[in-house]
């Protein structure tokens, strides 16, 4: 298992601390429209992501592993479906611990 | 009477180095220890059991000490003696120059914090002591030759000590002969203790076959902290009940003993007394009362459910929302009518908890709880039997303690909250939240969660009523050549034996069918995360963990062919993630106690759920560092 290069997990706020790294994300697919897909994060704000996606159901959830590009956009290289049921809630938790208190479990 | 030692004796000697004549002396007795020989003559040190004094006896003294008269351990009158001044020490130096034997060796070098009851017991010679020492070599060297009858008199005591039997009742007139509790025994019954009361239960009446009657019981607690309890049935009951006293100290005799039964046991001792009519209880008049500031141990209301149905006793404090008047309720099993009044209790968890004042407690407190409810009162209440009614359920038992308006920090605590948010805060009852066994007992699988280790390692669990917990775990192994079901009819589901002939008796139901139906009765490994435990699973939890009924799964067994179809719906079913709700309960086999986890329901696991339970554990995890 190549543990070289942890994604982040990250929320709309936590990309803004790792512009440029390698992050991963869950968000709800609101839209897409050419090469980029409008997701709604799990805490609540929009988040664009670039790349080539697979066909994914709007309203589905999502996650995306690839580079921060911005505060706002991620530029994807996998994309997962998760279903249409997911607890944002718990995602978001996840993403508060695992870089707060918790960071050295995971990077 | 023996003589003892004189207090101070030494402070006195050391006030008076050179007293001009014996006779303006006072009374001074010392005890002689470490008599060592030194040339023709003895040292020794003289003991006050305050302070010490290094000795000497001249070498006239030395023939008594040979014969035995003045020996170690013992105690001399000194009649005339001089202090000298040791020249490169500070200290002194007592001669005796003339002294007499007052007493042959103690038991032990005298120390005046000794207590005076045992000082009377020590101060009884014991020189059969003496000579074992020496004979073992303690270098003492004293010789010792006890007359005759001291001898037997302490040969008879030491056989005494060696058997633990107590000294006779005709030595109560002299010094109450007080035994500790630890010693008694239910074979020997002449004994005297002196314990306090420690705590005292509420009368309560019962009815049986034989009558009605009405008992208490009360915890004692000797001096060394061994703790006892003490029952007393009706003629008792009455004669001690109010004599016996929260905190005060009594002399009881005439007691019976016998062996503790386990199932109610109140304090650590393999022992409980029996008070009857003939039983001696006695005031101690110079010991002060001591009532034991009631130890609480509270848990929250919303803490509540891992207890329910437990053994183990809560310690609870609240606010009182409500007090019911008094009820009276007839116990099924005597028709015996006793006194009840529930009252609700709310805590800083904006929970409500109901509890059952039974007895004295219903109307004692109870009356007084209804008379200031209106001022919101704090109660602290110990020892309070969890149950499962309206999903929890606090009752009070004889032992049970009801403070109102503890002067505690707690309740300090909770008046204030009380006062400034909770008195507006909307509470919900703790039952709704534990409510047991709804379709599947979904709800029930969140309160109660412990790890699979928790229940494992813990053999007493269940000791009396089963303990109920839900879990989360997968079922790892299922062992494809058990018994896994049985053969039931078809009406009561109870198990059916081959009729003579064909078909199927029920023994329930008196009659014989052609057909009967397979239910499941199985075990199955399940695993989780601290650990892996054996689960008994009957029919409607196995069908849910393998999807079909046992009918159609042994019609899989059966079936021939390449795929082995019954081994894959096994293989289907195991590394499946389950809540259970489980019961522990212990059961003998091979006259070995055992523990056994039954399923009594099964649902899938919510994963949404389990995370914000995870997150909570790790936020208390978080909070308790």
């Amino acid at each position: 298992m190549d543990t070289s290069s942890p994604a982040v997990f990250v929320n709309a706020e936590l990309l803004r601390t790792y512009v440029g790294r390698k992050v991963r994300a869950v968000v709800q697919v609101i839209g897409f429209d050419g090469g980029v897909v409008t997701g709604k994060s799990v805490d609540d704000q929009q988040l664009i992501i670039k790349g080539s996606p697979p066909s994914v159901p709007v309203m589905n959830y999502i996650e995306v592993i690839g580079i921060a590009d911005s505060n706002q956009s991620i530029r994807a290289e996998l994309w997962t479906n998760f279903g249409s049921t997911f607890d944002t809630h718990s995602y978001n938790q996840l993403c508060l611990l695992a870089n707060g208190e918790f960071k050295s479990l995971f990077l | 009477m023996a003589k003892s030692i004189t207090p101070d004796a030494i402070s006195t000697i050391l006030s008076n180095p050179s007293p001009d004549s014996s006779s303006e002396l006072p009374e001074i007795i010392v005890q002689v220890i470490d008599l060592t020989p030194i040339g023709n003559r003895y040292k020794f040190t003289a003991n006050d059991g305050k302070m010490k004094l290094k000795a000497m006896f001249p070498s006239s003294f030395s023939s008594e000490i040979n014969s035995g008269n003045i020996q170690n351990l013992g105690l001399i009158q000194v009649i005339d003696y001089t202090l000298n001044d040791i020249p490169s020490k500070q200290e002194k130096y007592l001669i005796v120059t003339k002294c007499e034997a007052v007493s042959p060796a103690l038991e032990v070098e005298f120390k005046t914090e000794v207590k005076s009851e045992e000082t009377g017991i020590l101060l009884k010679p014991k020189q059969v002591v003496e000579i074992q020492n020496e004979v073992k070599g303690e270098g003492t060297g004293i010789f010792l030759k006890p007359k005759q009858e001291i001898v037997a008199k302490s040969a008879a005591q030491i056989v005494n000590e060696q058997h633990g039997n107590m000294a006779p009742a005709a030595r109560m007139a002299m010094t109450r002969r007080v035994h500790p509790l630890v010693s008694l025994n239910p074979y020997q019954g002449n004994w005297t203790i002196k314990v306090r009361l420690t705590n005292k239960g509420t009368m309560c009446t019962y009815k049986n076959a034989r009558g009605e009657g009405c008992v208490f019981n009360v915890e004692l607690t000797d001096e060394d902290g061994t703790q006892i309890q003490a029952t007393m049935f009706n003629e008792a009951a009455r004669k001690f009940y109010e004599k016996f006293q929260l905190g005060k100290v009594y002399y009881i005799s005439k007691g019976a003993l016998k062996v503790a039964n386990k199932q109610f046991k109140t304090v650590q001792n393999d022992y409980e007394m029996t008070l009857n009519e003939n039983s001696e209880v006695e005031e101690a008049s110079n010991e002060e009362t001591f009532i034991p500031e009631t130890k609480f141990k509270f848990v929250e209301i919303e803490e509540l459910g891992p207890y329910v149905n437990g053994k183990e006793l809560v310690d609870v404090i609240g606010v009182v929302q409500s007090v019911s008047p008094t009820m009276s309720i007839r116990r099924k099993s005597n028709n015996d009518v006793v006194p009840k009044r529930d009252i609700t209790i709310a805590d800083k968890t904006k929970k409500t908890v109901v509890v059952s004042l039974w007895n004295d407690h219903a109307t004692n407190v109870g009356q007084e709880l209804l008379d200031n409810a209106d001022k919101f009162p704090i109660v602290a209440i110990k020892s309070l039997k969890v149950g499962d009614f309206q999903g929890v359920s606090l009752s009070t038992l004889s032992k049970s303690i009801v403070l109102v308006n503890p002067e505690t920090p707690e309740s300090q605590k909770l008046r204030s909250w009380y006062d400034s948010e909770g008195k507006g805060a909307s509470m919900a009852s703790i039952g709704s939240d534990i409510s047991p066994s709804s379709k599947g007992g979904a709800r029930s699988m969140y309160y109660d969660r412990v790890s699979l280790s928790h229940v494992t390692s813990n053999p007493s669990l269940g000791e009396d009523k089963p303990s109920f917990f839900s879990i989360r775990a997968y079922i790892s192994f299922i062992k494809p050549d058990q018994t896994m079901w049985y053969r039931a009819c078809k009406t009561c589901n109870k198990k059916v034996t081959d009729a003579i002939g064909s078909g199927y008796w029920c023994e329930g139901c008196q009659k014989n069918d052609d057909e009967c139906s397979l239910r499941y009765i199985m075990v199955v490994k399940v695993s989780d995360a601290s650990g892996e435990a054996w689960l008994s699973v009957f029919n409607e939890q196995a069908e849910r963990i393998f999807g079909c009924s046992a009918d159609e799964l042994d019609k899989l067994k059966s079936q021939e062919g390449e795929e082995n179809l019954f081994l894959q719906k096994l293989k289907g079913a195991i590394w499946v993630p389950h809540l259970f709700r489980i019961s522990v309960a212990q059961h003998e086999y091979m006259n070995e106690k055992r523990q056994r986890i039954t399923a009594r329901a099964v649902v899938p696991v919510d994963f949404a759920a389990e995370s914000r339970l995870l997150l909570e554990e790790i936020s208390k995890m978080k909070t308790s560092q």
